[in-house]
């Protein structure tokens, strides 16, 4: 299991996950009919937590390098897109506003995990451990 | 619930993750001070979780996000106190930090539920 300040980012992920699977249940358990686009999303976002948990604390890096892409381009598109055309998403997902109703963690993350994930890659290629 | 219990709760977790952020910051892993701390909002969780779910019939909406909230409060310093000891590094203090956040957070959330506002 990764060690390290690495613990943190996936604490902070778990958390995430957690929070995201939990919200996009109740969605599309309750209300799904109101807006299945940005419930569909939430749901996304979710798995893409729950991925990049388990691939950071299992220090699968590939994995976890994609996810960080995917999540970072996720949260930029989705936050424009609901800045630009806010009737297309009347409510609210873990992305919108580039993550404003979460205090921005969702844009933050990504870029941190992708900052510690090329850090380890520079670590690894030199034989140095932490 | 009672908004002034939850209002202290919030104040404690955020205490608790600050002394986390210093202990995390000298560079030392979790201690005592620590332990006492996440054993004290478990407890302080418990009380609230119990208060909550006695008067559920309260509530108007959202119950089932509620109960979800409810249960990981409850879930998250045991998971902090395993971490801690487990990485005996800064960066034990610096999960518990995290823990001692999402806490506040998440009861912050619940009052808004509760009180419906959110």
């Amino acid at each position: 299991m990764t060690s390290g300040p690495g613990r943190v980012l996936v604490a902070v992920y778990g958390v995430f996950a957690l929070a995201a699977t939990a919200r996009a249940a109740v969605q599309i358990a309750t209300r799904f009919g109101e807006a299945p686009l940005a419930y569909l999303l939430s749901a996304f976002a979710a798995v893409v937590y729950i991925l990049l948990t388990v691939a950071l604390a299992r220090g699968e890096r590939r994995l976890a390098l994609a996810a960080c892409v995917v999540e970072l381009s996720g949260v930029l598109i989705v936050g424009t897109l609901s800045l630009v055309d806010s009737a297309a998403f009347p409510h609210a997902t873990v992305w919108s506003g580039y993550g404003a109703g979460y205090l921005f963690v969702p844009l933050v993350l990504p870029i941190l995990g992708l900052f510690w994930l090329r850090r380890r890659a520079v670590v690894t290629r030199t034989g140095e451990s932490d | 619930m009672i908004g002034a219990y939850s209002g202290w709760l919030i104040g404690a977790a955020l205490l608790l993750a600050l002394i986390s952020l210093i202990t995390a910051i000298r560079n030392r892993p979790m201690g005592i001070v620590l332990l006492a701390g996440l054993a004290l909002i478990e407890v302080a969780l418990l009380v609230q979780a119990g208060l909550a779910v006695t008067r559920l019939s309260d509530l108007e909406q959202e119950t089932a996000t509620f109960v979800g909230y409810l249960a990981g409060t409850v879930v998250i310093p045991p998971a902090a106190v395993w971490w801690g000891k487990a990485e005996r590094t800064r960066w034990g203090p610096g999960v518990i930090a995290v823990a001692g956040f999402t806490v506040a957070v998440m009861t912050g959330r619940l009052l808004q539920l509760w009180n419906g506002t959110a």
